[in-house]
């Protein structure tokens, strides 16, 4: 007990662990709520590019050599509806319009970056994040901006509900549809933008879909599933960072794997949804035992 | 009674084509209209219009002050969404309750209401997807009736519905009736139409025929909405004929 108790603690006596745990377990559980909209309107693709699209912002902020954060938040909002622009004025199909604007961006980014002596070290932190290099201002930073996030989708919380899961009625309601829209596109950009030291381009779109897809097979309510969501992001965080600690390999690839592991377990052995379960009912129905109930309705 | 809807002139385009056109009629408290027309003549078109989702080219469409109220087609819904019955209802309150507030006890006895109204209490718990096609219809049905909207706009309502559930949806409409609710109700189904509803519409882009059932649909309108090509197949033709000439009842033709 005492060994697994130091075992835990042991790394919490290096300042650089406790901001990369406090930072993971934020990050984490923002992601895994903001998530949650990503899963369930189908914006995989949308949040993949959003996080590539950003590259840009940090490459001027390291060239002008202000902190990243601000660079990141200029191109991500500015992404962020310059896509959803794209796909509601053009006859382009929000996929290509995507891909059109999200490579564009990317490949500038690189070309500023490569302009740099430190080039290869830099694309490696910024594709793969560096959650131990994370400082005290970046923390208050991923703190003020993460709780700017939540509160927002805590307040307009019934109204997301509402524009995600039935746009015809939000427009029946006289909701601004278009307004709300945007503003959910601008709170994915904000989280992605403050969880990118912790878990980098490349792997962001890992921790916004994965936690939530693992919490929707084993939830039937939004917010059942964006707190369980969160829980599992943020344990698969604590666990990924301290696994990179003791078996030394990369944190964000850590977690994500951990986030992984969640994800197949859920996708396997969730009730009534997981493959298990289907497999056994299909089996019930071919076999039914004698004596079963009448289903009810 | 009283004009509760007016619809006047109005011509809707879809990407630069017109998709209804000149497009005038009037409803009055407590009616029940059928809106038949062939797929793509414009059915959710008007509804989309007339709720605002789709901008207005000419024309307009007024109600007395009354709120509508949009059953959704069932097949433009993820039904695996995490919501409750309860919680698609309660969506009916969101503009009730207002910007930064919770339901309280009060939108939550509303709901209780029009969940009993059309006999969904006891599946308050249910994920959605768990409910029949019937059953998924009647939830918004009560989810508009939470909006305590006065005019219920419904998209195909019985589309994929066997004819039990069919029967029970047109039982709660009976009943909003008493209530004096109006409904608009687009099908494809042109015996129920003439017999289960009061007005008639029959749409193909232009308004082809409106007002009591029997009176809309004569071979000429009929010709007009569905293309001389799709009536002249020989047995559908006299079918439909048959029907309305005499006295309804017997087989359908649908569209």
């Amino acid at each position: 007990m005492a060994d697994l108790l130091d075992l835990l603690l042991q790394p919490l006596r290096y300042p650089f662990m406790v901001r990369g745990l406090l930072a993971s377990i934020m990050v984490g559980s923002l992601c895994a709520v903001i998530g949650t909209y990503i899963v369930l309107r189908g914006m995989a693709f949308f949040g993949d590019a959003l996080a590539h699209a950003i590259l840009p912002g940090i490459a001027i902020a390291y060239l002008l050599d202000v902190n990243f954060l601000w660079g990141a938040l200029g191109m991500g909002l500015l992404t962020a509806l310059g896509i959803g622009y794209l796909s509601r004025r053009s006859q382009i199909k929000e996929d290509t319009a995507i891909g059109v604007v999200f490579a564009a961006s990317f490949a500038l980014g690189v070309a500023l970056l490569s302009t740099v002596q430190s080039y290869s070290v830099d694309l490696t932190h910024i594709l793969f994040g560096n959650v131990l290099g994370v400082s005290q201002t970046d923390l208050w930073l991923t703190a003020g901006l993460g709780a700017i996030v939540l509160l927002t989708v805590l307040v307009l919380y019934k109204e997301f509900l509402v524009i995600s899961f039935d746009p015809i009625l939000a427009a029946t309601l006289r909701l601004p549809l278009n307004a709300l829209d945007y503003l959910l596109l601008l709170l994915i950009a904000l989280t992605i933008v403050v969880s990118l030291q912790t878990v980098g381009v490349a792997l962001m779109l890992a921790m916004l879909v994965t936690p939530a897809a693992t919490a929707y097979l084993l939830t039937r309510r939004l917010w059942h599933m964006m707190i369980l969501g969160a829980v599992i992001g943020t344990i698969s965080s604590v666990t990924g960072l301290y696994l990179s600690f003791y078996v030394n390999v990369a944190s964000g690839a850590a977690v994500v794997l951990v986030c992984t592991a969640f994800f197949i377990l859920a996708f396997l052995f969730a009730p009534q949804r997981g493959v298990v379960w289907t497999w056994r009912r299909n089996r019930q129905q071919a076999h039914p035992p004698h004596h079963r109930p009448e289903p009810v309705n | 009674m009283s004009v509760i809807l007016e619809v006047v002139d109005l011509t809707v385009s879809y990407n630069g084509t017109p998709a209804l056109e000149d497009i005038s009629f009037t409803v009055r408290a407590g009616e029940r209209v059928a809106i038949v027309g062939p797929n793509g003549a414009g059915k959710s078109t008007l509804f989309k219009a007339m709720i605002g989702l789709l901008p207005i080219q000419a024309g307009y469409a007024k109600t007395s002050g009354a709120e509508f109220g949009f059953v959704t087609q069932r097949s433009m819904v993820d039904w695996n969404f995490p919501v409750t019955v309860h919680d698609v209802v309660m969506m009916g309150r969101v503009t009730k309750m207002g910007w930064l507030r919770w339901q309280r006890p009060r939108d939550r006895e509303i709901v209780r209401r029009c969940l009993e109204q059309v006999g969904l209490l006891d599946y308050a718990d249910r994920q959605i997807g768990e409910l029949s096609g019937g059953q998924q219809q009647r939830v918004f049905i009560a989810r508009a009736l939470a909006q305590e909207a006065a005019i219920l706009l419904m998209d195909e309502p019985f589309s994929g519905v066997d004819a039990p559930s069919r029967e029970a949806i047109l039982e709660i409409l009976d009943r909003l009736r008493e209530q004096g609710i109006t409904v608009l109700v687009s099908t494809h189904d042109l015996t129920m139409a003439v017999e289960r509803f009061d007005r008639l519409a029959l749409l193909n882009h232009h308004l082809i025929a409106y007002g009591e059932p029997r009176q809309a649909v004569t071979p000429e309108t009929l010709a007009a909405a569905y293309g001389g090509q799709a009536l002249w197949r020989g047995e559908d033709y006299a079918l439909v004929l048959g029907d309305i000439n005499c006295c309804g009842g017997g087989r359908h033709h649908d569209g």
